[in-house]
């Protein structure tokens, strides 16, 4: 029955796999690609070599020939950028925190329930508050939708050099996608303790804070430590801004030709980013399934 | 026993866990150490040469062009939107959205062909059945193993990290280091996810098949592919969603996306052309953002593919 009514031979699974050939050909074609770009450049052959042949000794010591007087040892300043590395990532998720909390309560639904006896959910919402509604929407889509790179760049241009411009730029975006997922958790999480309470006579404000977020917390704990993972990323990648976490030593070995050092950069923020993904995963797990 | 001791009991029996409590003195160890720093703290921001320099840029650099000097009006802004959109944005803004079609359908090509191979249910001398603490093959838990370890791999560095190192190796003026930074990356992300939703299949199905003399290939044709598409597709527009952004800023580096145009009005101290084309990245991330939250949900709502 399906076959004689189908205007055309395929399936939709079969139309899913055209339309992405048809977009992979249509954005290949449209950037201008060939395959022999993807040999190296020329006169980078040789560099391929130097590079790749690099990663299996990476540097323990400076590479270059003269280093200056009473520098620390190149191991030493390994140590002090994964810990930048690291706390950079720490101050900006903090700060990042901080500032969601208000936008997430503010953008769900639930936050502004009044539960009834017997009628749960109805929403009705403060004047004010459904008011700036909107704005407050659009303020979070805008902190998200702009990399945390180009906030780097808009903020470095308004105020000049700061160490707090980086945090800054980690935290505006990561703000707002917290707000946005926190937000969502809170709604989604299930309603059944805040209706028992809300049953029993509390206020409001106590259902949701007693009833609601406990339900919602260890999935937004679990999100949160997912997200201080892409800090780390981030925060590396932040050095090639000029500020002193590992990406702003690999961007200095790398213009340098010191491709043993830039290994050693690499397998640096690999180790960096490998234990955190394990220590997060393993306490996501036990949070998620306790 | 009263209620007050009931709450002790329930208290003292609660589950704790030394692990639990050891990660959160060290997160907040980490915390307090990255703001016991003096120089990440904002305060400075607003004292001395820093408030001038903050002005200029709000009053006069960011203003744009044609506002400038007041003899013009909104009319002219309009006309100086369109010139740069015309010019450099329109094209920047496509090649953006190429680069990431691009590298998501590579990402997921690779994710949905060997994700299956990290899957503990599939990836074992006999598929699909319960093995009844028999023990496992060797080989297979090799290629589990190394699937795995690939995906990890490939995740582990920053696309921008990566397409800065690709960037060198393939030569300046196009796309592909931003292309494959964001198809590697992204291969790893969709292959542990799609690894984790094979596992989480239904083994019915895949039993029944097995039974009536399928092999292991037979299973990921008429199987596991079938099933886990919706999820997949999920996947793979969230995913897609974050090439979007990322790809604008990895035109920083050279490539010819948004972030190209950004960097080189930077350059130029042309502080109303970057706030032109950060805001025109905005806005493109905001839409693929909705689509890709349209896609989803109607994937989540039918399932219209099986």
């Amino acid at each position: 029955m399906n076959d004689l009514r189908r205007p055309f031979p395929l399936g939709p699974r079969g139309r899913l796999l055209v339309a992405f050939a048809f977009a992979g050909a249509l954005s290949y074609w449209f950037l201008g690609l060939s395959l022999s770009g993807l040999l190296p450049a020329r006169g980078a052959g040789d560099q391929l070599g130097a590079f790749f042949g690099a990663a299996l000794h990476p540097a323990v010591d400076y590479e270059a020939s003269w280093v200056p007087e009473g520098a620390p040892p190149f191991l030493s300043n390994v140590g002090r950028a994964m810990l930048e590395t690291l706390l950079l990532a720490a101050a900006a998720m903090s700060f990042a925190i901080l500032l969601s909390i208000p936008l997430a309560l503010w953008t769900s639904t639930s936050f502004w329930q009044r539960q009834s006896r017997g009628a749960a959910g109805i929403a009705r919402k403060s004047k004010l508050g459904r008011a700036l509604l909107p704005f407050v929407r659009l303020v979070i889509a805008c902190m998200r939708s702009v990399h945390e790179l180009l906030w780097a760049v808009v903020l470095l241009a308004a105020f000049g050099d700061h160490h707090f411009l980086a945090v800054l730029a980690i935290a505006i975006p990561f703000a707002g996608t917290l707000a946005k997922v926190y937000s969502e958790m809170l709604d989604e999480a299930p309603t059944d303790s805040s209706e028992a309470l809300a049953e029993a006579g509390l206020a409001p404000g106590f259902c949701f804070a007693l009833g609601r977020l406990p339900r919602a917390l260890p999935d937004m704990t679990a999100y949160t430590f997912y997200r201080f993972e892409c800090a780390v990323r981030s925060s590396a990648v932040m050095g090639f801004f000029g500020f002193p976490t590992i990406g702003y030593y690999l961007k200095l070995s790398y213009e340098n030709l010191y491709y043993r050092e830039v290994w050693t950069w690499l397998y640096a923020l690999i180790v960096l980013v490998l234990v955190f993904e394990a220590w997060s995963a393993r306490l996501r797990r036990r949070w998620v399934a306790r | 026993m009263s209620r007050v001791e009931e709450i002790r009991r329930l208290r003292r029996e609660a589950p704790r866990s030394r692990f639990l409590r050891w990660s959160g003195v060290a997160l907040g160890a980490l915390v307090v150490a990255s703001w016991s720093d003096t120089e990440r703290w904002p305060f400075a921001l607003f004292r001395g040469q820093r408030v001038h320099n903050l002005e200029r840029f709000l009053e006069r650099e960011l203003v744009p062009y044609p506002l400038r000097n007041g003899d013009r009006g909104p009319a002219d802004l309009f006309g100086w939107a369109r010139d740069l959109f015309a010019a450099k944005g329109g094209e920047a803004t496509l090649s953006t959205l190429a680069i990431s079609a691009l590298a998501i359908l590579l990402a997921a090509a690779c994710a949905w062909t060997l994700g299956p191979l990290a899957a503990r249910n599939l990836s074992t001398a006999r598929p699909a059945e319960d093995l009844q603490g028999k023990p496992e093959s060797r080989a297979w838990r090799a290629v589990r193993g190394a699937t795995f370890a690939l995906f990890v791999a490939l995740r582990a560095l920053p696309e921008y990290i990566l397409a800065y190192l690709l960037v060198a190796l393939l030569g300046p003026g196009h796309a592909w280091p931003a292309v494959l930074a964001l198809g590697v990356h992204n291969a790893g992300i969709l292959g542990r996810l799609s690894a984790e939703s094979v596992e989480n299949l239904e083994p019915a199905p895949l039993q029944a098949l097995r039974t009536s003399g399928a092999r292991r290939s037979d299973l990921i044709v008429a199987a596991v592919w079938p099933l886990s598409i919706n999820r997949w597709l999920t996947y793979f527009f969230y995913r897609f969603e974050t090439c979007v952004r990322e790809s604008t800023a990895l035109g920083m580096l050279g490539i010819a996306s948004l972030g190209y145009w950004i960097s080189d009005a930077q350059a130029n101290h042309y502080y109303d052309e970057v706030f032109f084309f950060v805001g025109l990245s905005g806005l493109i991330v905001v839409v693929a953002d909705f689509a890709s939250a349209r896609a989803r949900r109607s994937l989540r709502e039918g399932d219209k593919l099986r």
